[in-house]
């Protein structure tokens, strides 16, 4: 009792006497939460909300070379309604985008079941295998991959095995998207493996046991017990190749340098973005390129939560 | 003795503090305070004053070009000793780096190398750049006045460039042989079309390749028409006629002719090109000089089968050269004010002197825009790759038929719309030249 009672005190931070113990500045909870944090929130604060902030009050402003600045209103954001570019950009972004949810969704959570079924011996060793890529730099992602898609390329080679013929992928404009998801899925596959393969791991086994006392084979397995319980890990990993989709970016560029591929083919919203940026110097115009590309992927994020489900317990 | 009561004790912390960070500021003063007293006090006693220089470039053979240049700047300099301190970046990474540290007012190099195309970029609005008229001017009469141009802004130059890049025709004489063409009887574009058809006809070689993701197969012969991008006046020509010809003339090549196609990686610096050129796969090439360098670093079979000639004129007495990328160095506004002078002193004798000229030759293999150096034994010399002949000098003959290349404010952005839109859509999608000319323009245009 009298332990409880001393315990109680302290949670309350009063003395057995009710008088508040002398804590140093230092000590006191607060403060040294503050302490802390304060160097995530400093860094936080000047590099994203800063940064953001600044970004949205340029987004106003027409900046044309060094030291010069004018209020524009919404010059900026009008002009993004009508930049030619700028849509082929969003456009190949969007089919990006579109492509890899159709191949980093399906292919990683089905090897994910795969792995962790019973026939798949050394799970970890393989899951380590298809998780190098995620490691691999990206120049020499690129290095590799402009020989693989070249047209005398071993992805050319193998294609013809089946009689397809050589296609010219980093040449041709209707092949530079694909080009890009065939190297995202060597990169990204990976990454999306583990996410799939923790959710399964949260799903009692005794469900599958039951499934298959009651004569589910594994198909059924998988479709009516593995699929959706992992709903919730589905939407993650949506969500986060949305958020990659929309960022593409290092792709294109270690494709096809500064250019936007053939034809524009390549070019995607960040590389149009980061070219008026920084090819154009017109800082503002980038700006408003940025808080339209925030919102676009804000309105798509939150259509992919509300098809979800993710907003059903509010209401 | 005395007590160190608490306050005390407090007081004498502060103080520990405070002497602690007057140390440091002392030290750190004391620095700056002793190398400035080493160069005020070297220049003094009649020695070379030490200047500390930043160099940034994007070209790994130009931080040993420049290295060796400061080397011999001091052995023959009693005023000032350069120690350069040059470093090597990616590309796009340099001059991202430089256009952030310019605009953000601290961080950037006192000496850079800006590539032609990002060299616009910096002057628009309030120029970062020094002007270097005053050291162009004490050997303009010896330059090659054209390669000035693309680093003037309202007749001011703030860039000198590495080289002439004199735009030429490499040709595959052993292909040539084969379809039984004379090389020097090639003139006029109608010639190399006709003999590109005997090439086609009678070997398995195309007679040209043009790039679809880069711009210099587009913009070399329409700046030798006499377009390009921008005039003298800053104008946009991108629509002009005279590009419209000229791309014209490449189409038909591709299209009806059917003698010239789509290079193999898309342009002429990609391993498939290098590679496609090596097998024999292309009779002729048309780049800029400095492309030498390509072929034997990266094509070792094409020794001794390339001839180099002038373009195909496309007018008789027309221009039959014009000059192709660069890469302008420049002094930046960011330079201590009493390291200005020792900059430029070093900038004018690492580039526009008679030596200097010679060393772009044989250091880095690049035409020279000095017109008295090509009479250099050094430059006269026959180059076995190349034919055996005395290149050099075959390029000085094209001297008074030289079209000069403007750089208006909107270069990087019409060079753009050239490598991503008008190569690709009029050699592989067959689009009309003056319609992908005029959309292209139209896109610059609306920029402003």
């Amino acid at each position: 009792m009298a332990t409880d009672t001393t315990h109680a005190d302290a949670r309350s931070g009063t003395s057995p006497r009710g008088r508040k113990p002398k804590r140093p500045f230092l000590h006191r909870p607060a403060v040294v939460a503050m302490v802390f944090l304060l160097p995530f929130l400093v860094l936080y604060v000047v590099f994203r909300v800063y940064a953001v902030g600044y970004a949205v009050v340029l987004s106003f402003q027409e900046i044309q070379g060094i030291g010069s600045s004018e209020w524009t209103g919404l010059d900026n954001y009008q002009r993004v309604l009508t930049d030619r570019t700028g849509f082929t950009a969003l456009r190949n972004t969007m089919l990006y985008t579109i492509g890899t949810l159709l191949v980093l969704i399906p292919v990683p959570f089905v090897l994910a079941a795969i792995l962790r079924s019973r026939w798949v011996a050394r799970q970890s060793m393989f899951r380590s295998i298809l998780f190098l890529p995620v490691l691999t730099s990206l120049v020499v992602v690129g290095v590799v991959f402009s020989l693989l898609l070249s047209t005398n390329g071993l992805l050319n080679g193998f294609l013809g095995l089946f009689g397809v013929p050589a296609q010219a992928w980093l040449e041709t404009r209707h092949l530079a998207i694909p080009a890009m998801i065939i190297m995202a899925t060597w990169r990204w596959t990976g990454i999306n493996i583990i996410y799939f393969t923790t959710g399964l791991s949260n799903i009692p086994n005794e469900l599958y046991e039951s499934a298959a006392v009651d004569g589910a084979g594994p198909i059924r397995q998988f479709w009516h017990l593995s699929v959706p319980l992992s709903k919730p890990i589905i939407l993650f990993v949506t969500v986060l190749t949305i958020f990659g989709g929309f960022q593409l970016f290092v792709e294109p560029l270690v494709l096809w340098g500064s250019g936007g591929g053939p034809g524009q083919g390549g070019l995607s919203a960040v590389v149009h973005l980061y070219r008026t940026a920084f090819t154009s110097f017109d800082l503002g115009y980038a700006s408003a390129i940025g808080v339209v590309l925030a919102a676009i992927i804000m309105v798509f994020s939150l259509i992919m939560l509300k098809a979800f489900g993710f907003f059903a317990k509010d209401r | 003795m005395l007590a160190i009561t608490g306050f005390g004790r407090r007081r004498l912390r502060w103080k520990a503090v405070l002497i602690a960070g007057l140390l440091v500021a002392a030290s750190c003063g004391s620095g700056d305070d002793d190398s400035a007293a080493d160069g005020d006090g070297g220049a003094a006693n009649g020695e070379a004053q030490d200047i500390e220089l930043e160099f940034w470039t994007f070209v790994d053979a130009h931080t040993d070009f420049m290295q060796a240049r400061a080397d011999e700047f001091n052995e023959q300099s009693d005023e000032y000793n350069i120690i350069l301190n040059a470093s090597s970046a990616d590309f796009e990474d340099m001059h991202d780096r430089l256009l952030v540290a310019l605009q953000s007012g601290s961080g950037a190099p006192d000496i850079v190398d800006i590539e032609i195309q990002r060299f616009a970029t910096f002057l628009r609005g309030d120029v970062p750049l020094h002007p270097l008229t005053d050291i162009i001017d004490n050997h303009r009469s010896e330059l090659v006045e054209e390669r000035t141009a693309p680093y003037r802004a309202d007749g001011v130059e703030y860039g000198i460039d590495y080289h002439l890049g004199a735009w030429v025709m490499y040709y595959n004489s052993e292909i040539l042989d084969a379809a039984g063409v004379d090389v020097d009887s090639i003139v006029t574009w109608d010639d190399y079309i006709a003999a590109g058809q005997q090439v086609v006809e009678n070997t398995d070689a195309w007679m040209a390749s043009i790039e679809t993701t880069d711009r210099f197969s587009v913009l070399g012969p329409m700046l030798q028409n006499g377009g390009g991008t921008y005039d003298e006046n800053n104008e946009l020509i991108l629509d002009s006629p005279e590009n419209i010809e000229a791309l014209q003339l490449i189409s038909d090549m591709v299209h009806e002719h059917e003698i010239a196609t789509a290079s193999a990686g898309g342009q002429h610096h990609s391993e498939p090109y290098y590679q496609a050129l090596n097998e024999g796969q292309y009779a002729s090439v048309w780049m800029p000089l400095w492309y030498v360098t390509r072929f034997k670093d990266f094509m070792p079979e094409t020794e001794g089968k390339i001839l180099i000639r002038p373009m195909p004129e496309f007018s008789p007495d027309g221009f039959i050269s014009t000059m192709g990328g660069g890469t302008g160095t420049a002094i930046t506004t960011q330079i201590e004010e009493d390291k200005l002078e020792a900059a430029k002193a070093f900038l004018e004798f690492a580039k526009l002197t008679y030596d200097a000229q010679v060393s772009l030759y044989t250091d880095l293999g690049f035409d020279p825009f000095r017109n008295d150096v090509y009479d250099d034994e050094a430059l006269t010399a026959p180059d076995p790759w190349f034919g055996n002949e005395p290149v050099m000098t075959n390029v000085q003959a094209m001297f008074d038929r030289l079209a000069p290349e403007f750089t208006g404010p909107r270069y990087p952005e019409a060079v753009l719309q050239l490598r991503d839109v008008v190569a690709y859509q009029v050699v592989e999608e067959g689009a009309d030249p003056a319609e992908a000319l005029r959309q292209a323009a139209e896109e610059i245009r609306s920029l402003d």
